[in-house]
């Protein structure tokens, strides 16, 4: 039946897409996924994380905000004090 | 912190019965009865916009699309964006009225990879790798699209063509790009700076393949600007440096009001000295930016005079840096504020970037000084073009010389002529900077005249070092140019204001440089001025005196030989003709049309709508006929027309014309064949026509004799032909396809 689809399942399915691209990383995605992880997450690519989550979600993180991210999780946690 | 797995499924809603309806299907519900009320919707402009059309059946966006249609609507920039992200396709003729970018993602995803579908869109797609300033959520889903259908070249031409303004182009091409670059000339580059250059390094990358270089590039360490200028390298093909406000003029107030402006004297002082080292020592070009205007003062209002202020300072740097490069063609400079001009002095730097890593520049100004760099490289390497060839009507003066004639062309001190004559001053300047300009004009020969006669034009007819104005495709009109000349068609850059002509060109003659220009006169002067294929890479006395020795090599030339190739752009453009009788809705129309048309005019009566009417309301006595054309690029409207005078077997055509918007292109080759027709279905036997030679409609002197009419008279006041039907067939053009409409 055509009704409008459910919503996916996870809350920003664009973080695997951004991994995949700052980082190469096409391995599955938890909260608790950190820089111990991801061997392209240094803190140079850090920058480019950054940059890419506030492209696709057109917001504009702080400095204490880039030290609060370091794992998945934090990111949602960010990204949802922004109201995204 | 939660430790659940994201993709781990959340539980489907539980709540289903009649007292608790289920959330889903409520929306489901909801985005039906919006899309019901859809014309409504979009008058509003609401509702519409919160739905996410990937979520929605191709079936029901069909159903939106129809009632829209029904209620007249079309559908507008801001719906049709989401349902084309959306990869929906846009059935009808919904898409026909979205700009260039958004019907071509239409096509796009309602194409299914055939490769007639590909030679059909290779057009379209062309001009758009030629526009600036795509929409970045467009672009990505264009390059998405180009990848799935496997259109490889496409989507690699498009994403090079884009990747500065949407860096993430290059990546979505993957594959293609990485053949691409392979495929590249190798240019060694070493890169510093006065602080961290790593993202720079990212974005030289794609920024010199856009330019056809594959660079391989060495960072030096940390801040070693000054000691990579000291100590040149050897190894590479040019020295890239960073510079950043931040990084150079880093100042410790504790030194007190005076130290702190002599520091920052020194510190202008060490530099300039290392550039004059650098000019004398380096054997490879250094690429080097001058600092950006800052994002706030450091002395207030007193900040570009006092010894305490930043711009003061900034501005004695910046005046080393061109010094050096005054002393040494090696030394090349960007202009960082040039460069930058299109981000805020605020947006320049990021400053948590600056605090977390001690990088100087934002990722959009990095992106912006990266191109800056590779299109400094290139200027060097290539040299700017070499020949600007320009077209008249609508372009060097507003209006048509043919149809306006010399008084009614707009160029002069008032608006809108004055846009017209500054962009002739941008022709002087780059004449003077030692182009050759080069008129191309399908018009009559006489429109060279204008120069001399209208008072505005600053350009004169001696300021080309060649012309061809005449009715021959501009294609040829240039190579025959450019050989006499003996100079290569990449070495000319093409300005016309139709993008037909444009199209026309990059078809037959790829190799010359046709950028698009803006649609508004008032943008062109200052877009020519930005337009990088005319920086010079030095100014020397001997670029001043070309064009005076290329003036005495001038020779007018008669330029015929149509290009067979021609006909495959005629073929491309996939030309439609509707043939109507004339009627109440076309009357006005038409008179008008009889008012204005001097130059494919064949009797030019001037007839008005009374005269008109009568022949077409007696289909016995007369007939009066219109013709409206479109193509890929657009609607041109009613643009020709005819009337005849029937007598039982005999019928003679009254009058003739042809809107030189569409001249050229066998439009009118098809309508006469199909008024042949509608006369032969009434009965006639024999058609006459005749022309009557003007001041202005020479074109179309043998327009009869091309499709099949016989001379049978030629008296001083014109020549008079004549058709038999039945025993030559009626003339047809293999590029228009002519339908009737009653």
């Amino acid at each position: 039946m055509d009704t409008y689809a459910s919503a996916t399942e996870l809350i920003y399915p664009e973080i695997s897409e951004i991994f995949a691209d700052v980082f190469q990383h096409g391995g599955p995605l938890t909260r608790g996924t950190s820089p111990d992880d991801v061997p392209r997450w240094d803190s140079l690519q850090h920058i480019a994380l950054i940059r890419a989550l506030e492209t696709t979600f057109s917001v504009r993180l702080s400095m204490d905000e880039m030290m609060e991210i370091r794992s998945v999780g934090d990111i949602e946690r960010v990204l949802g004090r922004h109201g995204v | 912190m939660s430790s659940s797995s994201l993709d781990m499924p959340r539980p489907p809603p539980t709540v289903r019965g009649a007292s608790a309806p289920v959330p889903e299907d409520r929306i489901g519900e909801i985005v039906d009865a919006v899309i019901a009320a859809a014309p409504e919707c979009v008058r509003k402009r609401v509702l519409l916009p919160a739905i996410d059309w990937a979520l929605v059946p191709p079936h029901k966006v069909n159903l939106l699309l129809s009632s829209l249609e029904q209620a007249g609507l079309l559908l507008p920039r801001w719906l049709a964006k989401p349902l084309l992200l959306a990869g929906h396709t846009l059935s009808g003729r919904a898409g026909d009225a979205l700009p260039g970018a958004l019907k071509l993602l239409a096509r796009l995803n309602g194409a299914a990879g055939e490769p007639d579908e590909r030679d059909g869109l290779a057009a379209s797609l062309k001009s758009l790798t030629s526009t600036p300033g795509v929409d970045a959520d467009i672009a990505v889903a264009l390059v998405r699209r180009l990848v799935a259908l496997s259109w490889d070249d496409e989507a690699l031409r498009f994403a090079l063509a884009h990747a500065h303004s949407v860096p993430q182009l290059l990546r979505l091409a993957g594959g293609v790009f990485d053949q691409h670059l392979a495929s590249l000339p190798l240019l060694r580059l070493r890169v510093s700076g006065s602080s961290t250059t790593r993202t720079l390094v990212d974005a030289l990358g794609p920024a010199f393949a856009v330019e056809g270089w594959r660079a391989d590039i060495a960072e030096s360490s940390f801040g070693s600007a000054l000691g990579d200028l000291l100590a040149p390298p050897d190894d590479v093909d040019a020295l890239v440096v960073l510079l950043d406000v931040d990084g150079l003029l880093a100042t410790d107030w504790r030194h007190g009001a005076p130290d702190v402006g002599r520091l920052a004297a020194e510190r202008a002082d060490l530099l300039g000295e290392a550039l004059q080292s650098y000019a004398s020592h380096a054997s490879v070009p250094l690429l080097i930016n001058t600092l950006p205007v800052p994002s706030g003062p450091t002395a207030g209002l007193l900040d570009r005079q006092h010894g305490l202020g930043l711009r003061r300072a900034i501005d004695a740097v910046n005046a080393r840096i061109v010094d050096g490069a005054q002393r040494s063609g090696r030394v090349v400079v960007v202009d960082a504020d040039q460069a930058l001009s299109a981000l805020a002095a605020r947006d320049h730097v990021d400053p948590k970037l600056w605090y977390y890593g001690r990088i100087g520049y934002s990722a959009e100004a990095t992106h912006c000084l990266a191109r800056a760099f590779a299109e400094a490289w290139q200027i060097v390497r290539r040299g700017p073009v070499k020949v600007l060839a320009v077209d008249f009507d609508n372009t060097l003066w507003g209006g048509i010389y043919g149809d306006d004639g010399v008084g009614g062309l707009a160029c002069g001190e008032d608006f809108p002529g004055n846009a017209f004559q500054a962009l002739q001053q941008e022709c002087l300047r780059l004449k003077a900077q030692g182009l050759l300009l080069v008129a191309l004009s399908k018009n009559e020969e006489s429109a060279l005249e204008v120069f001399a006669q209208h008072p505005g034009m600053v350009l004169k007819a001696d300021d080309f070092a060649a012309h061809a104005v005449n009715w021959q495709p501009k294609a040829d009109n240039l190579k025959r140019i450019a050989e006499d000349l003996n100079l290569g068609l990449d070495s000319i850059l093409f300005l016309d204001d139709s993008p037909h002509e444009r199209e026309a060109m990059r078809r037959l003659a790829p190799a010359v440089v046709v950028p698009e220009m803006p649609d508004d006169p008032a943008e062109r002067p200052r877009w020519l001025r930005g337009l990088t294929a005319t920086w010079p890479a030095r100014l020397t006395a001997e670029d001043a005196a070309r064009p005076a020795v290329y003036a005495a090599r001038r020779a007018a030339q008669d330029l015929q030989a149509r290009s067979a190739s021609f006909g495959e752009y005629l073929s491309a453009l996939e030309q439609r003709l509707v043939v109507r009788l004339v009627d109440d809705r076309t009357l006005a129309r038409t008179a008008q049309m009889h008012q204005r048309t001097n130059q494919f005019n064949l009797t030019t009566l001037r007839l008005g709508e009374a005269e008109i009417s009568a022949l077409a309301d007696d289909p016995k006595g007369g007939l009066a006929l219109v013709g409206h054309v479109t193509d890929r690029f657009g609607d041109h409207g009613l643009v020709i027309a005819a009337t005849v005078d029937i007598d039982g077997g005999e019928a003679s055509i009254r009058t003739f014309l042809m809107s030189c918007r569409v001249i050229g292109r066998e439009v009118e080759r098809a309508f006469v064949g199909a008024l042949i027709e509608e006369l032969a279905s009434r009965g006639v036997a024999r058609v006459r026509g005749v022309y009557v030679p003007t001041a202005k409609n020479a074109m179309v002197r043998d327009f009869y004799d091309s499709c099949g009419f016989s001379l049978v008279g030629d008296e001083g006041s014109g020549t008079i032909w004549s058709f038999a039907i039945g025993e030559t067939a009626p003339p047809r053009s293999t590029y228009v396809t002519t339908s009737w409409e009653m």
